[in-house]
């Protein structure tokens, strides 16, 4: 899933690109999120006791609507307008990919049985979440579901992530909201990370800026995606021996795949028989969306009783928690949000840097440059020494 | 290298007071002008300017421009050691890693001398543009202070309406709503207490009353304070010192769909 490693590679090359921050700090912020990721999410994490998905009385799943209902909700508690994106056709590169997670849901399903046999219910539960696949129906139910809520939701041509960068890219929404670091490859400015975890985790909301990321990295946005298709990417193969760091210094040599290919002992690293980079460069780039500018988003009130009739009488959740759900949601959707001096101060630009300047140039052998280590405690600085 | 010796501690101890809680760590920016902070709080929604001029001070040096960054609790807590009488004297060198602070008692018999740890901190300056405001009210510090408080009973957001008769701070909320007007009147026999307004346009704006209590942290400093409004920018709060000036900047609260 994703970019290989890619998370890890900006935390050590560009540390200033990845914020921590409570959700609490994200009011008034419109976010795209990947919707079938988070209903994967959903059904692996959203579980009884006893690690069975959640189940109506009918035996019908309904772990993706509890997640979805009460994870969007805490979003809209915190202020923040979610709009979810679903996945259209993967796109045909993927197809390789794809055939390896059928591949090894069979080889789950395999060991799972092999621990009934022995009856160790941990290896089950494990293996019973390796088997999670998101049907059609689930993702029917849940685009139901949004639509009784009011909040709205975008159907990608192709992939969700894509189309979240594009939403993002456009100033649609503030940021994407994934798991999936190739949101970032996808051209996303900002992308945020756990937002649809459940508050119980306690996990701040990590936001990745691309504009830092490739400053800190030094790389062009084309160099950026040519990292990620060697870092290992969903479309195709990378190429065995090279990690993260060999990754990371033949692109700045070499500035692009081809120019690699053309200066590295291929006995060395055997480039795969059948590498589509160039398409697979292509899809990052210039992937298809629909064009966000023809795409209205819009927040809605909840309709009450449409929800009642689908979640309580059809999937047996509590009436008084949808009812109050509701009137949370109605309320949120009414009050004022508060907004923020970013947007009508500018940042003077430089201003910081000159002091940095400055700062060697009175400095008699002795250097204030901070000690690039883990920050520490709750501020903002890190000590000097 | 910094050398700014203060007659009246206590006012450094208020300025502290006045911002800790808005923000944790900052840089003070000192100059031949004086010493000077911008800050935005976490959630980027206030923003707190602040000036200590350099008359302020007797005597003030300080040859190079100088940012100290500093933890404000820390900071906050090393001035709990200073008496109110206290003279304190900030030192820093250009290349140091520590801000020192000596402490004199009036009776110049007990000198206390501490030294806080500085940090780097990546602070983002925003220019502010100059405003013409719409409106302008000066009141009563402490009147502004106990309407917030009043009002929060009832909502954690105000409305504030300023017309040419007064301006009126009204709150609705769960348990009913409440309001209080105050009329220009500047011919109170105390000036202290007398509300005055300067309006091109009236407004009508939003704001959290959290931020806004937050502000009133300020009050000790200044027994007046001037709200600037115009429709859609951020409220200035301003405290004047005698030599320096607290400003507060708050973003307003947006209605639906903008």
């Amino acid at each position: 899933m994703g970019i290989h490693g890619l998370s890890k590679v900006i935390g050590d090359n560009a540390k200033e690109a990845i914020k921590e921050d409570d959700i609490k700090n994200y009011f008034g912020r419109k976010v795209a999120i990947d919707a079938s990721m988070s209903i994967y999410q959903f059904m692996i994490a959203v579980r009884q006791q006893d690690g069975q998905l959640l189940q109506n009385e009918n035996g019908e799943t309904t772990s993706h609507l509890m997640g979805m209902f009460y994870r969007t909700l805490r979003m809209v508690d915190n202020g923040i307008k979610p709009v979810y994106v679903f996945d259209g056709k993967p796109p045909t590169l993927k197809s390789g990919e794809l055939a390896k997670r059928t591949q090894k849901r069979k080889e789950a399903s395999a060991s799972k049985e092999e621990a009934t046999e022995i009856g160790d219910t941990e290896a089950i539960d494990k293996f019973n979440r390796r088997l999670v696949k998101v049907t059609p129906e689930h993702n029917a139910e849940c685009k139901k579901l949004l639509k009784l809520l009011g909040i709205p939701y975008v159907e990608a041509p192709c992939e969700a992530e894509a189309q979240c960068a594009a939403l993002a890219k456009a100033g649609k929404v503030y940021a994407a909201g994934s798991e999936d670091m190739d949101t970032l490859t996808f051209g996303s400015p900002v992308l945020l990370r756990h937002l649809t975890f459940s508050d119980a985790k306690k996990m701040p909301i990590s936001e990745i800026s691309l504009k830092k990321t490739l400053e800190g990295l030094n790389f062009t946005m084309e160099e950026f995606v040519d990292l990620c298709i060697l870092l290992g990417c969903d479309y195709c193969d990378s190429i065995r021996n090279i990690g993260p760091t060999r990754a990371i210094s033949l692109i700045k040599e070499h500035k692009n795949i081809e120019t690699i290919l053309e200066n590295i002992d291929q006995k060395r690293y055997p480039i795969p028989e059948h590498w589509p980079y160039k398409d697979a460069r292509e899809l990052f780039l210039k992937p298809l969306v629909t064009d966000p500018a023809t795409i209205e988003i819009k927040w809605e009130s909840p309709d009450v009783e449409g929800l009642v009739e689908f979640l309580v009488r059809d999937k047996g959740f509590s009436e008084e928690r949808v009812r109050k759900g509701c009137e949370r949601l109605e309320k949120n959707l009414k009050t004022a949000t508060q907004g923020r001096l970013d947007s009508f101060f500018t940042v003077a630009a430089g201003s910081d840097k000159k002091r940095k300047a400055e700062e060697p140039a009175g400095s008699k052998g002795k250097k204030p440059t901070p000690v690039k280590g883990k920050a520490t405690g709750a501020g903002r600085g890190r000590p000097r020494k | 290298m910094l050398e700014a010796r203060l007659q009246t501690g206590a006012l450094l101890k208020k300025v502290l007071e006045a911002i800790k809680e808005l923000i944790t760590d900052a840089n003070f920016d000192c100059s031949d002008n004086g010493i000077a902070l911008q800050a935005m709080d976490n959630s980027h929604v206030a923003l707190v300017a602040l000036l200590l001029r350099h008359d302020g001070f007797e005597p003030y040096r300080c040859d190079r421009s100088l940012a100290l960054g500093v933890n404000l609790v820390s900071l906050s807590k090393v001035l709990r050691c200073a008496g109110n009488d206290d003279i304190i004297t900030l030192k820093a060198d250009d290349t140091g890693d520590v801000l020192s602070l000596t402490f004199e008692n009036t009776d110049n018999d007990r000198i206390s001398e501490y030294e806080l740890k500085l940090m780097d901190i990546d602070s983002e300056h925003l220019g502010i543009p100059e405003t013409a405001y719409d409106a302008i009210v000066q009141m009563s510090s402490n009147e502004f202070a106990r309407i917030c408080r009043d009002l929060q009973v009832l909502s954690d957001s105000v409305q504030i309406d300023v017309t040419k008769e007064g301006v009126k701070f009204a709150a609705k909320g769960e348990l009913g709503s409440g309001s209080v007007t105050l009329k220009q009147n500047s011919n109170v026999d105390k000036e202290e207490d007398s509300t005055t307004i300067e309006l091109n346009q009236n407004v009508s704006l939003n704001f959290s009353l959290k931020y806004l209590i937050n502000f009133t942290k300020a009050t000790a400093l200044s027994g007046r304070v001037s709200l600037s409004m115009s429709s859609e920018v951020p409220l200035l709060v301003e405290y004047k010192m005698e030599s320096g000036y607290i400003r507060y900047y708050l973003a307003p609260k947006i209605g639906e769909d903008v």
